[in-house]
């Protein structure tokens, strides 16, 4: 990375073995990353500490992603030009409207090969590779 | 469990044991207290009889057919947006279970696009509470590739390693009796059964009724993996034969 302060992500999902798989590809590459199991433990991380780019599950208990990124965008700058890659199962072009429509950067649909990640994470973070 | 004449040294090792375990002075005392059940005596009888010897990656064979043939089939049929649920039992120490959680992170690539669920169970509560800590030794570690030991564990000392939270997040663990419907239905449908080298300790009765009880916990057209010494056609008529490049395994007819 040009950059020598690694990037922050912060990976939300409620499914510990895709977090563990964001997890252990992003930090390969660099990233440093903290864990969200939903929403609202993701608003409470962001609270606490800056992140550069969220990686945010559609399907999730107590509070979805996508009512996550409406409720983010909503709040004050800087907080909420948070870059956010939605990754989702679904693939219906109304669902990447309505990602989009909530605040989402960029939309990829599961599976994510871990080297898609980092280069989405990468692209988004404002890195540049070579 | 059965045990013949042969067996005779390895039982009366482990009913030493609890006698020394209970401070007990003679059989009939100890005897006593396990007809009693005196402070949980039977379940650490039991405890005291189960083989938790083994090692992560172990039958290897089994897990690349799990990811190159499995689930696929698993998928083909399941509504989507179903959890996918394996379970290992009996899971002893919980080498089994972490080995398919690793396994799935390493080498399936869908592992992102599915709720996964992996379950471990065994008879022993002992060995369902160290799973539950997830701490192992050198041995337990031998066939994992370095890298992998390095990647979801941590050092504890020079001597043991610890598995990353999320990992242990990622399994639940369960005491079962395999014997007792109900306590096998309580842990429901799943679509891959891990369940080697334990029927080779129940007699013919046994292996049955815990052959019914696993047909009962498997999804139609779910799986089931044993040991590769084992054969299900010798225990039950209820189970398919399936033969893939990598294992033999027996599934569940779809109706």
């Amino acid at each position: 990375m040009a950059d020598d302060t690694p990037k922050r992500v912060l990976v939300i999902d409620d499914a510990t073995l895709v977090r563990r798989y964001y997890r252990s590809a992003l930090e390969r590459a660099g990233f440093e990353v903290a864990e969200a199991l939903n929403g609202v433990e993701a608003l409470e991380h962001l609270l606490a500490a800056r992140f550069d780019l969220l990686v945010v599950d559609v399907n999730m208990p107590q509070m979805d992603g996508l009512s996550f990124l409406q409720t983010l965008r909503a709040k004050s700058l800087p907080l909420s030009s948070t870059p956010a890659l939605v990754t989702s199962t679904e693939s219906a072009p109304q669902r990447i409207a309505a990602a989009s429509a909530a605040g989402a950067n960029f939309y990829v649909v599961k599976p994510l090969h871990a080297e898609a990640l980092v280069q989405y994470a990468s692209l988004l973070c404002g890195i540049r590779h070579g | 469990m059965i045990f013949t004449e042969a067996k005779r040294y390895y039982v009366e090792r482990r009913a030493v044991d609890r006698m020394l375990g209970t401070r007990s002075d003679s059989f009939e005392h100890y005897f006593g207290r396990l007809r009693a059940d005196v402070q949980g005596e039977i379940e650490q009888f039991v405890n005291a009889f189960t083989v938790n010897e083994t090692y992560f990656y172990r039958e290897e064979h089994q897990l690349v057919c799990l990811t190159s043939d499995l689930l696929a089939a698993r998928l083909t049929v399941k509504p989507r947006g179903e959890p996918i649920r394996i379970w290992s039992v009996p899971c002893s120490t919980g080498e089994e279970p972490y080995s398919i959680a690793i396994w799935l992170l390493e080498n399936w690539p869908h592992v992102d696009e599915y709720d996964i669920e992996i379950v471990g169970s065994d008879i022993d509560t002992d060995a369902v509470a160290l799973a539950r800590v997830g701490v192992y030794g050198k041995r337990a570690l031998m066939r994992l590739p370095a890298r992998l030991v390095d990647k979801y564990f941590e050092a504890d000392d020079g001597a043991s390693w610890r598995i990353l939270d999320d990992l242990r997040q990622s399994v639940r663990f369960t005491a079962v009796n395999l014997v007792d419907r109900a306590n096998t239905r309580l842990h429901g449908k799943f679509d891959v059964i891990f369940c080697r080298n334990v029927l080779i300790y129940f007699d013919d009765l046994a292996r049955r009724t815990a052959a019914e009880n696993l047909f009962e916990n498997l999804s139609p057209g779910g799986f089931i993996c044993l040991g590769h010494t084992e054969s299900m056609s010798r225990v039950s008529p209820l189970f398919d034969v399936a033969r893939f490049a990598d294992a033999i395994v027996y599934q569940r007819p779809m109706r």
